[in-house]
């Protein structure tokens, strides 16, 4: 080795934190340990931050979300702590919540405003439009006792009683959380323990007898997790997706002007102002550990950067397996970690449009009111069955299930400089299953295959659509982890299944942000309460790290 | 003149045989009410074909709690329990045959793969550590998270701190039990296909579920609960079927002074002020009693033995959500000679364990998929067993049954009713044994099939259920059968819940019956 290398390296700098990952939740994490005077400093691998959140260009001038399309989940006191208004952040609320397609008969929209939600039910089912007001009262009781579980540092049963005093302080808040959550029927909280663990499908049967709007609502209890809606704790995944939101039963649907990419932007304003450094281009390669705990960080450059606390917005799968050495993990965690379950079943669909398609079933009088909310194609909770039987073996769904936006109705910024381009609007499709792993063939050429069985749904709801797509690209789960690096193009970081789930997510032993390394911490999906933009792991995370960092 | 009894049991399956015997040895004058000609409930052996007599439903045991035996002395009242050795999977051209001979199935499981056969060991201790781990709950009342009772958050307290002080792989273990579906759970730990499609089957035994399914895990281990001799896992035949079973507990019962009376249907439960008072049979006998005990399920006991209209429509309504969805139904054959495996031909040891038909977890997950189509398999998952060659008593000399457990049977089709498919159902378990031993279609001479819809039937089980209520996460402890009434009480006074819809659930088990018999004692200020 000549002396010329060895000069050549910067003199490694010291921070107190540095955040490895600059999506969402590692911003939030980044401001808040700022905020708490914690010099700290945020390494992005690729050239933006905001990871899921990015808007990229799909044709000159017309702009689509690369994965995250609605941002309703994003939890207000964060906002409100960071300033994200004051940091540019403006949110756009259309009155249509959801809309369900079908290829042969009428749609249904659920809106903001129950009223009308309730007679639109109506024409479908009296007895549902009867239900629903009680339905959706009761959904929004059980959201709000996991919207509280999910701002709490999880307790760590693996020392409840004897080892740990934080832990047996945790239980005992769950215990109180759990009897006394006030305005809750005590029907309800009873029925708590029957519900989580619950499939979404007899959640719903348990209210409803319309299978459109079950299969509608359904799809909040899959989406983005390799279950199927018969599946154990997917009711979980539907209450989650309504905690802290004042959605309900219909489920959030919140743009961000200018795309969600405008929301990363608000968020790295909002840490740097804080007093965060943010360094993009900066791709970490290993994370420096030993039995001791972490040093700091090593980029790909080379250079080495010095901290006593590396906190990780990487999926929990990377940061153990890839960033740390395997002897400093020993083989007990990494058979934990090498068992964590993210397997991705997602696949998206961005489109230019030479026009607003016409969709089947939509009065014309208010149908693109109705188009501005969430897009579903899911008949029935058997098509949503089906679909998802075909990942069980490795197979893309024959006919997926697909939920889609239309931003550029909501804002038209997003399609403003690409009328060259012949170009009106953009529209961003969620597309399951498509299983990461395939049995046969390469994600290569599943892609057209995709795509097409996706358009063919597409034309069964919108008839000519095809014939209106400038450009379009396709999204797959390798996609996923090539470009935002997300381990098996899982975008929660995770199954959000019961067994990787609160006080055991990412593992046992691991869910209190802290990872089995002294010094290491998780602030991102991976983590309680898990995936979705509430930027909560984010926020839960700081406050543990500056705890520990104030001890120390 | 109404007779008056200190309690009624209604129904004399095991459970309920098993209640009678504790309230008769406590010295409470009971009677116990079933509506055949036999006892046993699904526990029971009759002789269907002449000469040969089947353990009609349930065919194996192996979870019959060990207290149980030992206080109502049933090998004193005529339990023989034969052990049924070994599992053979066999397939188009090879087989996996585990045996309980450790060294023969290591060299097994290494022919197939050598990392498995080591993972094999450790996985077997890790399961037998959590069984060890999580049976006192087997034994408890579940707390009422209203109104916590000191003595019921003891046990409970204990079983925390003995989870705090379990090795952290061994915690890990218990949280993905909890929650993991077999698969997953079993993908951790092994490659070879026919071991983890075999393993899996545990999973899935009696529930409307996937071995993809989150929450089969549990019931993987709830089957790895049981116990004969003190052997962990060990599944045993009672001498005489499993109607030996129900004899002995019914002769302890008589023993201690109980009255057992067959052929009694109950009609309705007499209820008075909130409180029950009595039974009336289906013949319009009156029979009034202090205590009711019913071992028939949820769904039985609440919505058609009560008078409309007895429970509160919330309460109601919640039972109403407990959910049944049978799923398996049973094949019994009987035969003229022994079948004979292609992979494995000849009479061997390998035909007097459990023969499992379950290739490979996708062969497993399939029968799944057409369940959930409301269609029976076409290849279904069978657990076959040759109870003959343990207990050649059961069928003429020479002759031989089979018993085969099967899945999947949805109680509601998609089309066409049970009745209609009955015999396509039989024929699809006969095509999927002689795609195996192509012998098996000459020597039938006679079948008996039985869907669920047979099982709601006969048994008296709703929707062919054979846990009495599926044993889903959500239908556990707390929540069985219903969230506030888990604790064996019921929303009626002097009514109680003695069978598998109460907690731990089903298998011969019996200890819903005796731990119902405990809270009933305990609440009259009886020593049991």
């Amino acid at each position: 080795m000549s002396m010329a290398t060895v000069t050549q390296l910067p003199v490694p700098r010291r921070w107190d934190a540095i955040v490895v990952g600059g999506g969402h939740n590692g911003l939030v994490c980044a401001a808040y340990l700022a905020r708490a005077g914690l010099r700290t400093i945020v390494l992005e691998a690729r050239d933006a931050v905001g990871g899921a959140l990015a808007t990229h260009e799909l044709v000159p001038g017309a702009r689509v979300p690369v994965w995250a399309h609605t941002v309703g989940r994003l939890r207000g006191s964060i906002a409100r702590d960071l300033g994200l208004a004051a940091n540019g952040l403006r949110l756009v609320q259309p009155q249509a919540r959801v809309t369900s397609l079908l290829p042969d008969g009428p749609a249904l929209t659920l809106w903001a405003d129950e009223a009308a939600t309730r007679r639109e039910i109506g024409r479908l089912s009296a007895a549902d439009a009867d239900a629903w007001p009680a339905f959706d009262a009761r959904v929004r009781a059980i959201a709000s006792v996991i919207s509280r579980l999910a701002a709490l540092t999880p307790p760590d049963p693996t020392g409840a009683v004897t080892r740990d005093a934080a832990g047996l302080q945790g239980v005992a808040g769950l215990l109180r959380l759990g009897l006394h959550v006030r305005g809750m029927a005590e029907a309800d909280m009873r029925d708590l323990t029957r519900v989580l663990p619950q499939s979404i499908a007899d959640f719903l049967e348990d209210h409803l007898a319309s299978e459109q709007l079950r299969a509608m609502l359904a799809v909040r209890g899959v989406r983005f997790t390799s279950m199927g809606p018969h599946s154990a704790g997917t009711a979980q995944v539907f209450l989650s997706d309504t905690a802290g939101t004042d959605a309900g039963a219909a489920g959030e649907t919140v743009y961000v002007r200018g795309g969600p990419g405008a929301l990363a932007a608000a968020l790295a304003s909002a840490a740097r102002r804080s007093g965060a450094e943010i360094r993009t281009s900066s791709a970490v390669t290993a994370i420096r550990a030993t039995d001791a705990g972490v040093s700091g960080v090593v980029l790909a450059s080379g250079e080495e950067l010095l901290a006593p606390i590396v906190v990780s917005g990487l999926d929990p799968k990377r940061t153990l397996m890839e960033l740390i050495d395997p002897e400093v993990l020993g083989p007990r965690l990494g058979w934990q970690a090498g068992n964590l379950r993210l397997g991705g079943v997602t696949a998206k669909l961005d489109l230019a449009l030479a026009e607003l398609p016409r969709f089947r079933g939509l009065p014309d009088a208010d149908a693109t009111l109705r188009l501005r909310g969430r897009l579903v194609v899911a008949p029935s909770i058997r098509y949503l069955d089906v679909a998802h039987d075909a990942a069980k073996y490795g197979r893309i769904s024959d006919q997926p299930w697909l939920e889609a936006t239309i931003p550029s109705l909501v804002d038209p910024l997003l399609v403003d400089g690409a009328a060259a381009s012949g170009v009106r609007h953009v529209m961003s499709v969620i597309v399951q299953s498509a299983p990461y792993a395939l049995r046969e063939g390469s994600w290569d050429e599943a892609r057209e295959t995709l795509a097409a069985r996706a358009m063919a749904v597409l034309e069964s709801v919108a008839p000519g659509i095809g014939t209106l797509v400038v450009a379009r690209e396709v999204v797959t789960p390798p996609d996923l982890e090539r470009d935002l690096g997300m381990t098996g193009g899982h975008p929660l970081h995770g199954e959000p299944s019961l067994d990787q789930w609160f006080a055991w997510r990412p593992m046992l032993g691991a869910a209190r942000y802290r990872l089995p390394v002294p010094g290491l911490y998780l602030c991102a999906s991976g983590a309680h309460p898990g995936g979705g933009v509430t930027g909560i792991p984010g926020r839960n995370a700081a406050r543990e790290v500056v705890a520990d960092h104030h001890r120390a | 003149m109404p007779q008056r009894y200190d309690a009624v049991v209604i129904g004399g399956g095991h459970n309920g045989l098993v209640s009678a015997a504790y309230l008769a040895r406590a010295g409470l004058r009971t009677l116990v009410l079933e509506r055949r000609h036999v006892l046993g409930g699904a526990a029971v052996t009759e002789e269907i074909v002449p000469g040969f007599r089947f353990s009609v439903a349930s065919y194996v045991v192996s979870l019959l709690r060990p207290e149980i035996i030992r206080d109502l002395d049933l090998p004193g009242h005529g339990l023989r329990i034969l052990p049924l050795d070994g599992t053979f999977t066999p397939l188009d051209d090879d087989y996996l045959w585990r045996t309980d001979d450790h060294a023969h199935t290591m060299r097994e499981i290494r022919r197939w793969n050598a990392a498995d056969a080591e993972a094999y060991s450790e996985y077997g201790m890790l399961m037998v550590e959590m069984a060890r781990f999580i049976k006192p709950i087997l034994g408890i009342t579940p707390l009422d998270p209203r109104r916590p009772d000191p003595r019921d958050g003891a046990p409970l307290g204990s079983l925390l701190r003995a989870f705090s002080q379990l090795p952290q792989r061994q915690q890990t273990a218990f949280v993905q039990l909890m929650t993991m579906s077999a698969a997953d759970f079993l993908d951790q730990w092994f490659q070879t296909q026919p071991l983890k499609g075999t393993m899996s089957a545990s999973g899935i035994i009696g529930t409307y579920q996937g071995v993809r399914s989150p929450g089969t895990a549990y019931v993987l281990l709830h089957h790895y609960m049981g116990e004969i001799d003190g052997a962990f896992r060990a599944w045993g035949i009672p001498k005489g079927g499993t109607g030996g079973v129900s004899e002995s507990i019914a002769s302890s019962a008589r023993a201690f002074g109980a009255e057992i009376r067959t052929e009694a249907p109950v009609a309705r439960i007499l209820v008075k002020d909130g409180r029950a008072t009595g039974v009336v049979l289906e013949s319009g006998e009156e029979i009034e009693a202090t205590s009711v005990l019913a071992s028939t399920d949820a769904k039985v006991t609440f919505l058609d033995l009560l008078e409309p209209g007895t429970l509160e429509p919330e309460t109601e309504a919640s039972i109403r959500r407990f959910r049944f969805r049978g799923s398996s139904g049973k094949v019994n054959l009987a035969l003229d000679g022994l079948p004979d495996f292609t992979c494995l031909p000849g009479v061997g040891e390998h035909l007097r364990g459990a023969i499992s038909f379950s290739p490979s977890l996708d062969y497993m997950e399939q029968a799944y998929d057409d369940a959930k189509a409301g269609r029976f398999s076409r290849r279904p998952y069978i657990d076959m067993i040759i109870p003959t060659l343990v207990d050649p008593r059961m069928a003429p000399p020479g002759k031989h049954i089979i018993s085969c457990f099967v899945q999947y049977a949805p109680y509601h089709l998609a089309e066409g009713t049970w009745d209609d498919q009955r015999e396509a159902f039989g024929d699809a378990v006969i095509d999927t044994i002689a795609e195996r031993a192509p012998n098996i279609r000459s020597l039938i001479v006679g079948r008996q099939v039985l869907t669920p819809l047979d099982i709601e039937r006969t048994m008296g089980l709703t929707e062919g259920n054979i846990f009495q209520g599926e044993l889903s996460l959500e239908q556990l402890f707390l929540n069985r059968p219903a969230p506030g009434w888990a604790r064996f009480r019921t929303p009626v006074r002097d009514l109680w819940l003695c069978g598998s819809s109460a907690h731990p659930g089903g298998g011969i088990m019996g200890a819903p019956g005796r731990i119902a018999a405990f809270e009933l004692l305990r609440t009259k200020g009886r020593a049991a």
